[in-house]
Formats: structure tokens, sequence, C-alpha cells
């Protein structure tokens, strides 16, 4: 994918989500449909955010995952209303956005997007000119660094070892 | 290990967890609170002791030692507003308050600071607030002080710093720079480090172990889970309370409703809660100042990495400060020098980057020393502070601008704190911003903090002290509550938190508000039972 396709797609969402304009009608979508998106979205961004932090191992690497991603989805109830809503529809957004260009041949899904492609995009919203791409990734990236480090899994990684007192789970 | 809370309420202390209730439901007392954290807690006791029954409203859960886990992935989302992650409305700057019975001094870091004499001489000619030995007895606050420091144990800290302090006073001592030993509120403390997740051993003497359950032992009652929505009010008088529980994520649930009757109201929900609760109830607002004047104490912050283990999740969190730069003689922006507890998600969430470069400043996460810089607002024009609004669920969202006086504030700050951490031995430095890398010397750091763009999102901003909103000033024109935090229109309610701060402090804020609520309790206890 050329960069300026991600300044489009970047622009695309930036226009959406500053005017609530979409071009699917997001308010509509059901509780599966957004946690479908939601999930789709995570799964795309985590191993681009995560490079370099996750393990190795590939088994392992996919339980980090796995769990970073549900650590997140488990934590998004406790927002505020309209931050979920303002997340929910940056889910929805991207998750369609990019099939539906993926459809007409311009793009291919996010999923199927190489990691450095990722992290291209990840950098495209970290640096945009856009308030509303900054914001989102500034979010999301607190978010999803906080679900991965939240993990006792990582902590050996850090050298780092919580007090216990009683066990827990 | 003893869980107190756990003791009292088997003995037959009166709890109600409003997520259990199944049909509406009335409560009568002679005074509610709304709140139970620094303003709310002390009052409870005051008002019990003397002989007033009290019902406490809290919006968290009754979380005690037993059920505190030294995770961050557990306490963030259940003793904090928001689950940790509450932001101002443009999300540019994050905000760490505490949403559980006790509020913010069950997970605050126990720095224990008497309002500065500067703070309080600006109040005094800003707002006609006397708390001086010259004012009337009742007025003085300084007794307040000591009364509180010996009612919650608050001492200098006598155990050496942790690494992580202990930076701060090396740089201090290297270029001369003020410090100050912290005092805190604890008694019998470990040195463990877990202040911000909620304290294991009951050491930490927030409201949640000491005022609180002695209001409980007194037969005050405590609802927990329950979200205060309006007053109702005519006239001058406040009539009703209307209250919803919350679910299991703390959001408010409106199928149920909950009706509250009594002869005094006092809103102690923090300086962002308690002016939405106002705001929603729109109570007389003559002086057009509720909800605004919000102040934050924005910080930023500067990580260095060490040769030598910092471990900076070990040990007090705080112990030592600087006031080299809160008070400048220049119009510039005064800023408090301190050090955070370093805990995995906190440090994640917080450094900047992703990818291999933020993996790899993790994985010297014990060689990582990290400094904050409050600064110090409400004292210039230009530094006026946030508006509370409600969005459309009726729900506090604070619209806090970021002006270019903040900013210039914002970069001296950086300076100093890398200037202060080479000179405690730093072998690199990075202030946490977008744009910034690692500096390998203060020459270097100080060209890169020049040139660094300074604008929302790129540079990480953080508060961990709100106040303000209903700002106290003896006229009714300055203010939304008089000098001791009555309404200054509706003459049965008070407000009892940091709301009522007309500026920010410029210290940690948790003792004036045990000073302060304290004299403001007695003197409303004298005035209802007479």
């Amino acid at each position: 994918m050329q960069r300026r396709q991600f300044i489009m797609l970047g622009l695309a969402a930036g226009a959406t989500l500053a005017t609530g304009v979409t071009l699917y009608p997001l308010a509509a979508a059901d509780e599966a449909e957004r946690r479908d998106a939601a999930t789709l979205v995570l799964d795309a961004i985590l191993p681009a955010l995560l490079l370099g932090a996750l393990p190795t191992e590939p088994q392992q690497q996919q339980t980090a995952l796995l769990q970073t991603r549900n650590a997140a989805l488990e934590f998004l109830p406790f927002l505020p209303k309209r931050s979920q809503a303002e997340l929910s529809q940056l889910f929805l957004l991207l998750s369609q956005q990019l099939t539906r260009l993926a459809l007409t041949g311009h793009l291919i899904a996010m999923g199927e997007l190489s990691i450095s492609q990722r992290l291209e995009l990840l950098e495209s919203w970290r640096t945009s000119y856009l308030t509303v791409l900054q914001q989102a990734f500034s979010g999301l990236r607190a978010l999803l660094m906080g679900a991965y480090y939240g993990q006792p899994a990582q902590w050996p990684a850090l050298n780092y070892q919580a007090l216990e007192f009683r066990a827990y789970e | 290990m003893n869980d107190p809370i756990k003791q009292g309420l088997a003995s037959g202390w009166q709890h109600l967890d409003a997520s259990t209730f199944s049909t509406d439901q009335q409560f009568e007392a002679d005074v509610v609170i709304i709140g139970t954290g620094a303003g709310g807690g002390m009052a409870a006791e005051i008002l019990t002791q003397a002989g007033l029954s009290v019902l406490m409203l809290e919006h968290g859960a009754l979380q005690s030692s037993s059920d505190f886990r030294q995770q961050e992935r557990w306490a963030y989302p259940h003793l904090y507003q928001d689950g940790a992650a509450r932001k101002t409305k443009d999300q540019a700057i994050a905000i760490l308050q505490g949403r559980t019975v006790g509020g913010s001094t069950t997970v605050n870091w126990t720095t224990s600071i008497r309002t500065p004499q500067p703070t309080l001489d600006y109040w005094q000619s800003e707002f006609g607030l006397d708390f001086s030995p010259a004012a009337e007895p009742e007025h003085h606050l300084a007794p307040y002080f000591a009364k509180a420091a010996g009612r919650l144990h608050i001492s200098e800290w006598q155990v050496p710093p942790n690494a992580n302090n202990e930076a701060l006073r090396r740089g201090c001592q290297a270029l001369g720079w003020q410090y100050t030993v912290i005092e805190r509120n604890v008694h019998g403390c470990a040195n463990l480090g877990y202040c911000g997740m909620g304290c294991p051993l009951n050491a930490k003497q927030s409201m949640l172990v000491t005022t609180i359950p002695t209001a409980l032992q007194g037969g005050a009652r405590l609802i927990s889970k329950v979200s205060a929505r309006q007053l109702l009010w005519q006239g001058d008088q406040v009539t009703g309370l209307l209250a919803v529980p919350v679910d299991s994520a703390y959001q408010p649930d409106p199928r149920l409703q909950i009706n509250i009757k009594a002869k005094h109201y006092i809103v102690a929900g923090g300086a962002i809660n308690s002016p939405a609760l106002l705001l929603r109830s729109e109570v007389p607002n003559p002086s057009g100042r509720l909800g605004k004047h919000t102040y934050l104490h924005p910080s930023v912050i500067s990580g260095a990495l060490f040769d030598e283990p910092i471990q900076g999740h070990m040990g007090a969190p705080q112990s030592i400060y600087s006031d080299q730069f809160v008070w400048p003689t220049s119009s510039e922006m005064g800023f408090k020098l301190e050090v955070p507890p370093i805990h995995p998600v906190l440090m994640a969430s917080t450094l900047t980057g992703m990818a291999q470069f933020h993996a790899e400043m993790m994985r010297q996460f014990n060689q990582l020393q990290v400094m904050i810089a409050l600064l110090r607002d409400g004292f210039d024009p230009q530094a006026q502070g946030g508006q509370v609004q409600l969005d459309s669920d009726g729900e506090a969202v604070l619209d806090y601008p970021l002006t270019d006086y903040l900013w210039r504030g914002v970069q001296k700050a950086y300076l100093a704190m890398a200037e202060l951490q080479f000179a405690a031995g730093a072998r690199a430095v990075m202030p946490v911003h977008q744009d910034a890398g690692l500096y390998n010397s203060w020459q270097q750091a100080k060209t890169a903090i020049a040139d660094l763009p300074l604008a929302r999102y790129r540079a990480a901003l953080a508060s961990a002290h709100v106040m303000g909103g209903c700002n106290m000033a003896a006229t009714a024109d300055k203010g939304v509550v008089d000098s001791f935090g009555r309404h200054h229109q509706l003459s049965n309610l008070s407000v009892f938190d940091g709301s009522v701060l007309p500026t920010s402090l410029g210290a940690n804020p948790q003792l004036t508000l045990y000073g302060l609520i304290w004299r403001n309790s007695q003197a409303l206890a004298s005035r209802l039972v007479g």
C-alpha cells in the first residue's frame, strides 16, 4: 500500500469522525457487530503496536495477543458512555471502510497488510494533521499498551514482580 | 491480615450496596454526604460525633484491604474514575481520580503538605478569604492542619527514599536546588510501593480506614454504588436528592430511583463530579462561576535511564519534592517537582512511541527514573483553568484549554527535569513527548527540548489533582460558596471537597482538604446542633 492511500484513508476516517457523517449506518450496528469490528481492528493493530515486545515463540505470541485483545475489550465498559460510542464508531469505520475498499480492489483488508504496513498506518495516524486521528492513535495506544503490560505473563521480561498477599484467580 | 472494614461490617455497621436494590428506595437523615473522599470522609466523622444522623453516598464500591489486589489491571477499573482513563474533553490530559469508598484518599500516594502561604495570600487578596491568625478565631486554618496531622498520623517520612526519589534529591543537591522530605499519612507503613492500588496493610491513613469507620461505628450509614443525579430545590432550600444505582461497570442505571431527604446536603464528589451535579440540578449561579475555573496542576513527565537499578515500583512512591521553581519571581508559570510510582501499566500507557522503541524502553523498566512537574494553574489571567460541562448523557466532561502561557511552562519544566536528571547521574533522558528521543547529555537535551513542538497529543500531560469549579469567596459575586463551604444561595447546601479551592494549590491537596473540611464541618455541626 502506498502512503497516498493511507492518507486518503486517514482523510475519510477523519472526516467521518469529525462530522459524524458516516458512509455506513454505524449507529444501527448491534452489539455483536460492534464487538466483531473491535475484534477485527484490535487483532490487526496489536501485532504491529507490540512488535519487539511480544514473545517470539509462536504459541506464546498468539496467547499474548488474544489475552491483550480480550483485556482491552473487557476494559471498554468502564469508560464513559460517550468514549465507548466514539471508540465503537472508530472500530466500525476502520473495519467497514477497509472491507469495502478491499472489495473494489483498491485496498486489502487491514488484517492482510504486512506488519510494516500496519505500522506505517499507525504512524500515519500519529503524525496526522487531523486532530481526530492523533486522538484515536493516542487513545488506542494507551489502552492497548495498558492491556498488554497489565498481564502478569509479560512481567518477567521487565523483571517486575507484583506483591501477592493472597492467591488471585 | 486484619481487615477492619470486614470486621466492622460483621459487627453490624450499616452499609447497603445500591446495585443490589430491586425496588425504588427512600432514605432520610439529618445530613446526607455525597462522596466519601477527603472532604466527605472528614465531614462524616465530625458530624456523626456531633450527634447528627449521617448518610454517606459513594459512586464507587466498598473495597477494603482484603479486596485490594496489587495488580493495576484490577485496581484501575475498580478504584478509579473511568477505570483510570478519565481525560479532558479533547483527551489531551489524563486524569487520575479515585472512585471507591475513601475516594482518592484510598489510592493516593500519601503526600501531605499544608496549603502554601503564597496561595493563602493570593486567596485573601483576590477572594477576600482570611484564614490567618489575624482573622476571627473560627476562621483560622492552621490549628486544623495540626488536628488533621494528629488524627491521620502525618509526619516526615523517616525511611530513606527509594531510588526514584533519591535521584530527585541527588539532582537537587548537585545543583543547589531546594528540596523537602515529604510528610506522609501512614501508620505502620512497610514501604511497599503499592499505595496507588489501595494499601494492603491498612497503613495508609485514608478516609477508608480512619474517619469512615468511626462514623459507621457511631451509627452513620453508607450506601455504595450509587450515583447522585439531581438536587431538588425551592427558594433557598434543597428539598431532596434523586439518585440511581450503578451497574457492574459503575455506569448509572436509571431503572430504579433512590429518593433521599435530609436537613442538610453536603456535596463532596470531587471537583469534576460535584460541579456536574450542581449543573444538572440547575442551582442558582449568579456569579456565573459554577463549573468554571477548574484546575488540574497539569503535569509533564520526563524519563531517564540510569546504570544502577531504580526499581521505581518499590518503596514509598513519593518522599522528596522540590519547590525550586514553584514560585518564580517572573510572570512564568511555576511548577513543583515530584516523582510518580513506576508500575507497568502506568508506565507503558504513559511512555510515548510504539513497537521496537517502546518495547526497548519497557525492557529497561527497572533502570527507568521518572520525574513529574506539576504546573501551578489559576494564578495568572492566562491560566484560568477549565470548565466542567455536561455531555448528552448528563455526565461530566472537563474542557481544559491549553494556553501559550501553559506551554511555555511545559518547556521550562522539561528543561528543569532533564537538567536535574543528568545532575543526578542519568546516562540518558527522554522527555515524554511524541517527538522526543533519548538524549545522552544535558547539552543535547537542552537544544532538542527547545525545538520540541508544544502542542496537545505531542506532549504527554497528566493530572492527579482536580480543584475548583465551586470556588469559595467571601462575597457571592466572586464565588459559589462562602469561606465555610456554604452555598451562597441555598442555605442547607454545602460543598466540602477540592472544588471549593479558588486556584490550584502549588502542593498536593489532601492535607489542605482535611484541615479546611474539618474546620468547615465543625462550624456546620455547631450550626445544626445549636
